[in-house]
C-alpha cells in the first residue's frame, strides 16, 4: 500500500502555503485554490493517504446481530479498491456515474470512495424514493451502474427495469432473500469483490494509478436536491469543492482524530455526506452507523458521540423527551430539574451574551451538573459531546439556549448542496444565537439588493448536471451563488436568515411576512412537530399543524381524552384546544398582522415515503399547500 | 334503549402486568346489537383488554362504561351479573364436569330455575352436538365442541354483551366457519352484542360491523369492517394479501401507515 503515498504530490499545481489547524495541514488562505489537505488536492488522494497511514485503526462501526463491530481503514481501502477495480473490469470508464440506493452502511462509503477512486461520479438515491423517482434519477444522471441495498430496493429496480436501459449492471449488497435469484444483469457485492480481486491480480497498481489521475476540477459527486417544485436537479460537485468543504468544516468546527460520530441522516443528503463520508477522511473520525432510522436514539446512547450533527427535528425530539420526562417525574425530581435548568440557563445566558461566567454561576452550574445535568446528558447519549451541530432547517433559538443550559453547546450552521454543504457556522468560540454564524474561511458572502444571500468561494458548485439554464439562474456570470435564502449580515459578519425568497408570504393587506420565524416558534412546542404558515394573498395568516404523535397521545391519555387512531386524536376537541393554546402563546410575540388567526391539524401520520416531507422530514410548503387545499379553504370562507 | 348509543364504552384504558404496560390507552365503543372486532398480532394487548373489561384485571387508569354506568374496578362476578360475559381464550371449560353441568355453571348467578332449563334447550338448539354429548365429561369433547360449550356456557348467563377471545383458536377452517355462522345467528336472533378478539382477520371482518386494530397496546386504526377489509395495510398485514414482486416472491413488507 506504500506506493499509494508516492504519487500524492507528483501531479497538480504546487501547494499554496500551508498551516496546521487542529492536527490537519491545509491552505492557510482558503480564498484561493487549489485546496490541499495533508498534501492531497483531491478527495481520493487524501483517502489513499489516510488508509495508508491509519491502517488498522477503526474507521467504521456497524452493528451485527446486536453487537458493535469495528472495521478499519485497511478494510475501507481493501473493499473500496475491489469495488473500483471490479467496476473497471465490468467496463466502467472515468467520468461515468454510479448510483447508490441504500440506507447508511459501510458499503455505501466503500462504493462511494471505490467508484470515485477510479474516476467515477457517485449519486445517492433515497431509500424512500419510489420506483418512478428511481427511474428519473438513474436516467437523468446517465448512471451506468446501480448499487442497491437489499431485496426491497432491488424490487424497485425490477419493477421499472425496462425504463432504465442505460444500466450495465445492478449490484446488490445484501444476499438475504435473494439466494435463488439468477439474472444476468444483477450481481451481488461479493461477486463484484471477486471480479475486483481477479482484476487486481492481473493489473496491480492500476487502482493507485487511477487515483493519481484525479484532478481538483473533476466532477466527482452528483447530489440531487429535493425539488419542492419540479423534478430534482443534480448538483455537480468537483474534488476542489469537496476538499474545500472538508477543510473549511474542520476550520469552523474542529474534529479530533478518533472522535466518535454517528451517521444516521441519509447519505444522499449533503449534510450527512460531508459529515460522515468526507469529514472523517479529513479529520479521521470514527463513523458509527445506526442500525435503522428507528433506533437513532438508542444507538446514540450506546455510541455517545464526541460531536453530533442532526436536523432540528431530532433535537426537538430530544428536548420534548426530557420535557415530558420532567413533567412525569416525582416532585423532588421536578424540583431538581427546575433548579438545575435555572442554573444552566443562567450560565448559558452569560455565554450567549458573550460575558464572562462569574465564579458563583460557574460553581452553581458545576453542582447541578454533577447532580442532574450530567445524568441528563448521559441519558441522551451526549455526555461526551463537545458540541452539537444543527442545520438543514431553521431551529428555534430557545432550543439552542436549552441545549446550552444542559451543557451541550449547540451551534447552528447554514449551507446547501450548491455550496458543497457548510457555508456558514457558529463556532465553539464565537457564536451568536439566532444567527447561522460567520462565513467559512475563504468564502465571500454578501446580500443582494433584493435581500438574497450570495456566496462566492471554493465551495460554490460548478453547475447542475446537464442543465445550463438552471445553472445560469443559480450562479451569476462572475461566480456568485444565489442561495434563494433571504438574510442579513451584522457588523461582525454573522448571518441571520429570515426566510426562503420563494417562501415570503405577502398577505392581501400587502404585508411581507417570513413564515419561517413563526413556524420555528411553533415547532418549539413539544406537541408540534412541524407547521406550515398559509397566508399568501389572503386576509390573514393561518397554519397547518403536524402534531407530535407520541407527546399528544400522552397528553390525551393523561387528560383522559378518548381517542383511538391518529385521525380521532387529531379530531379531539381537547387536542385542538391544546394546539390553539400553543398558537396563542406564540402569537403573543408577533405583531397583529403576523398572528395566526386559524389553524387545522393534518390528521394523517406522515412518513418519509410521503411526498409531503423532504428527506430531512420537513414539510414541503408548496406541496402541502396544494394537497391540503380542502383543509385550508374553509378557514378563509 | 337507543340502538345507536354505545352499550359498552372504554376510555383511555391502561393495564399493567407488574411493571409492563400491556394496554397503553385504549378507547373504544361497542354499540348495542353490533359485533365489534379487535384485530392484532400476538402481544398487542387484545386479551388483556378483554380481561380488563370483564374485571379479571383491574385497570391502572381509564374508565369502562356499561349501559351508562361505570364498571371499572368491579369484581368479575358483579360484572357478569350486570350482563357482560367473557368467553376466554382456550375455552377454559370444566373438564371433569359433564356438558350439562358446565352449562349449569354458566347460569351460576341466576336463580330462575325454569328459565335456566329453557336456556339449556336454547343452547342445545344452537349447538345440537352438545345435546348428544350432554352426559359426557367435557374434557372428552373435541376442540370445536369445547369451543361450542364455552360459548354455550357464556350464553347461560343471558348476557347483553359477550366478550369472545379467539373462538377460532386451534380449530379447523371448517369448524371455524361453523362457529362463526352460529355467532352470526346468535347476534341476529338473540340480539347479543359481541366484542370479538381475533387473529383470523378474514373471518372476523366478515362477521363484524366495526373493527379496531391494536398494535403494542394502542389502537392504530378504527373503521367499518368493510372499509378495514379494503385498507392496504390490513390486506398486507392481516389478510395475507401479498403483491408479488416481479421476482415472484417477496420477503420484505412495506411500512405500516394505518390509513
Amino acid at each position: 500500500m506504500n506506493q499509494a503515498l508516492n504519487f500524492i504530490s507528483v501531479n497538480g499545481a504546487a501547494e499554496p502555503s500551508q498551516a496546521v489547524f487542529d492536527g490537519v495541514r491545509m491552505n492557510a488562505d482558503m480564498s484561493k485554490g487549489p485546496y490541499f489537505v495533508d498534501g492531497a488536492d483531491t478527495v481520493v488522494k487524501l483517502f489513499a493517504k489516510r488508509c495508508a497511514d491509519l491502517g488498522a485503526q477503526t474507521a467504521h462501526r456497524e452493528k451485527d446481530l446486536g453487537i458493535w463491530r469495528a472495521y478499519s481503514w485497511a478494510d475501507y481501502w481493501r473493499n473500496a479498491r475491489l469495488i473500483g477495480l471490479g467496476l473497471m473490469s465490468l467496463g466502467f470508464n472515468r467520468g461515468e456515474v454510479v448510483s447508490i440506493l441504500a440506507e447508511d452502511r459501510k458499503e455505501w462509503l466503500y462504493t462511494d470512495l471505490g467508484a470515485q477512486c477510479v474516476g467515477g461520479v457517485t449519486s445517492g438515491i433515497y431509500t424512500t424514493d419510489s420506483p418512478s423517482q428511481l427511474t428519473y434519477l438513474v436516467n437523468d444522471s446517465d448512471s451506468r451502474f446501480l448499487f442497491v441495498e437489499n431485496d426491497e430496493q432491488l424490487d424497485k429496480y425490477l419493477s421499472v427495469r425496462e425504463k432504465m436501459p442505460g444500466l450495465a449492471k445492478v449490484i446488490v449488497y445484501d444476499r438475504e432473500g435473494l439466494h435463488d435469484l439468477t439474472d444476468d444483469k444483477i450481481i451481488f457485492l461479493d461477486d463484484l469483490y471477486a471480479i475486483g480481486e481477479a482484476f487486481l491480480q492481473a493489473n496491480p497498481g492500476v487502482f493507485e494509478a487511477e487515483i493519481a489521475k484525479s484532478k481538483p476540477e473533476d466532477v466527482t459527486l452528483l447530489v440531487y436536491t429535493s425539488g419542492t417544485t419540479g423534478m430534482p436537479k443534480g448538483a455537480m460537485l468537483n474534488h476542489a469543492n469537496v476538499m474545500f468543504g472538508l477543510a473549511s468544516f474542520h476550520r469552523m468546527i474542529p474534529g479530533q482524530e478518533g472522535d466518535e460520530i454517528v451517521c444516521f441522516l441519509p447519505l444522499s443528503h449533503i449534510l450527512e455526506r460531508s459529515w460522515s463520508a468526507y469529514g472523517p477522511i479529513g479529520n479521521m473520525a470514527v463513523v458509527n452507523f445506526v442500525e435503522s432510522p428507528q433506533t437513532v436514539f438508542e444507538n446514540m446512547r450506546e455510541v455517545s458521540p464526541h460531536r453530533m450533527v442532526a436536523v432540528p427535528r431530532v433535537w426537538e425530539k430530544l428536548y420534548s423527551t426530557v420535557a415530558i420526562l420532567a413533567k412525569e417525574s416525582t416532585p423532588l425530581g421536578r424540583f431538581a430539574y427546575a433548579r438545575a435548568l435555572a442554573a444552566g440557563l443562567k450560565r448559558a445566558d452569560r455565554q450567549i451574551a458573550g460575558k464572562r461566567v462569574g465564579p458563583f454561576t460557574a460553581l452553581s452550574f458545576a453542582l447541578w451538573d454533577r447532580l442532574v445535568l450530567g445524568n441528563l446528558r448521559r441519558m441522551l447519549g451526549l455526555e461526551r459531546a463537545r458540541f452539537a451541530l444543527t442545520g438543514a432547517a431553521p431551529i428555534s433559538p430557545e432550543l439552542l439556549r436549552w441545549f446550552r443550559a444542559i451543557g451541550v453547546p449547540m451551534l447552528e450552521g447554514f449551507g446547501q448542496t450548491e455550496s458543497s454543504g457548510l457555508a456558514t457556522a457558529n463556532r465553539p468560540d464565537s457564536f451568536r444565537l439566532g444567527t447561522v454564524g460567520t462565513a467559512v474561511p475563504g468564502m465571500a458572502m454578501r446580500i443582494s439588493p433584493e435581500g438574497e444571500i450570495l456566496l462566492k468561494g471554493g465551495n460554490v458548485f460548478p453547475g447542475y448536471w446537464k442543465n445550463p439554464e438552471k445553472t445560469a439562474e443559480t450562479v451569476t456570470p462572475d461566480g456568485w451563488l444565489q442561495t434563494g435564502d433571504i438574510g442579513e449580515i451584522d457588523a461582525n459578519g454573522f448571518l441571520k436568515i429570515t426566510g426562503r425568497s420563494k417562501d415570503i408570504i405577502i398577505t392581501a393587506g400587502g404585508k411581507n411576512i417570513t413564515p419561517a420565524e413563526i413556524e420555528n416558534r411553533l415547532k418549539f412546542s413539544p406537541y408540534v412537530t412541524d407547521a406550515v404558515i398559509i397566508g399568501d394573498c389572503r386576509k390573514f395568516l393561518s397554519a397547518l399543524v403536524m402534531i407530535d404523535q407520541e407527546n399528544v397521545e400522552k397528553f390525551a391519555q393523561d387528560k383522559r381524552i378518548p381517542f383511538n387512531d391518529f385521525a380521532s386524536l387529531c379530531a379531539a376537541p381537547a387536542v385542538k384546544e391544546l394546539i390553539r393554546s400553543v398558537i396563542d402563546e406564540v402569537n403573543k410575540d408577533f405583531a397583529r398582522v403576523e398572528q395566526i388567526k386559524d389553524f387545522r391539524i393534518i390528521d394523517v401520520l406522515l412518513t418519509a415515503e410521503d411526498d409531503e416531507l423532504t428527506a430531512t422530514m420537513k414539510l414541503k410548503r408548496s406541496f402541502v399547500e396544494k394537497k391540503y387545499k380542502a383543509l385550508i379553504e374553509p378557514m378563509y370562507s | 334503549m337507543n340502538a345507536n348509543a354505545p352499550i359498552l364504552k372504554v376510555e383511555n384504558l391502561e393495564s399493567y402486568y407488574g411493571p409492563i404496560m400491556a394496554i397503553r390507552g385504549v378507547s373504544l365503543e361497542v354499540n348495542a346489537g353490533k359485533i365489534v372486532t379487535v384485530l392484532g398480532a400476538n402481544g398487542a394487548g387484545k386479551t388483556t383488554l378483554l380481561r380488563t373489561i370483564s374485571g379479571v384485571m383491574d385497570p391502572e387508569k381509564g374508565e369502562i362504561w356499561f349501559d351508562g354506568k361505570p364498571i371499572h374496578g368491579l369484581s368479575p362476578d358483579v360484572i357478569v351479573r350486570r350482563g357482560i360475559v367473557h368467553v376466554p381464550e382456550g375455552r377454559e371449560i370444566f373438564p371433569l364436569l359433564t356438558v350439562e353441568e358446565n352449562l349449569i355453571m354458566g347460569a351460576y348467578v341466576r336463580s330462575d330455575h325454569a328459565a335456566i332449563a329453557s336456556d339449556i334447550e336454547l343452547v342445545f338448539g344452537y349447538f345440537p352436538i352438545l345435546r348428544e354429548r350432554r352426559r359426557q365429561t367435557a374434557g372428552m369433547l373435541s376442540g370445536g365442541q369445547q369451543q361450542m360449550l364455552a360459548i354455550g356456557r357464556g350464553l347461560m348467563a343471558r348476557p347483553r354483551v359477550m366478550l369472545l377471545d379467539e373462538p377460532s383458536l386451534g380449530l379447523s377452517p371448517l369448524l371455524t366457519q361453523e362457529i362463526f355462522a352460529i355467532l352470526r345467528r346468535l347476534n341476529d336472533e338473540q340480539k347479543v352484542t359481541m366484542l370479538l378478539v381475533e387473529q383470523n382477520a378474514q373471518i372476523a371482518l366478515d362477521l363484524a360491523d366495526h373493527g379496531y386494530v391494536m398494535e403494542l397496546g394502542r389502537i392504530v386504526m378504527s373503521d367499518d369492517a368493510a372499509k378495514l377489509r379494503a385498507s392496504k395495510d390490513i390486506q398486507t398485514f392481516y389478510l395475507g394479501v401479498q403483491e408479488d414482486s416481479v421476482r415472484g416472491q417477496r420477503r420484505w413488507k412495506q411500512r405500516k401507515t394505518w390509513r
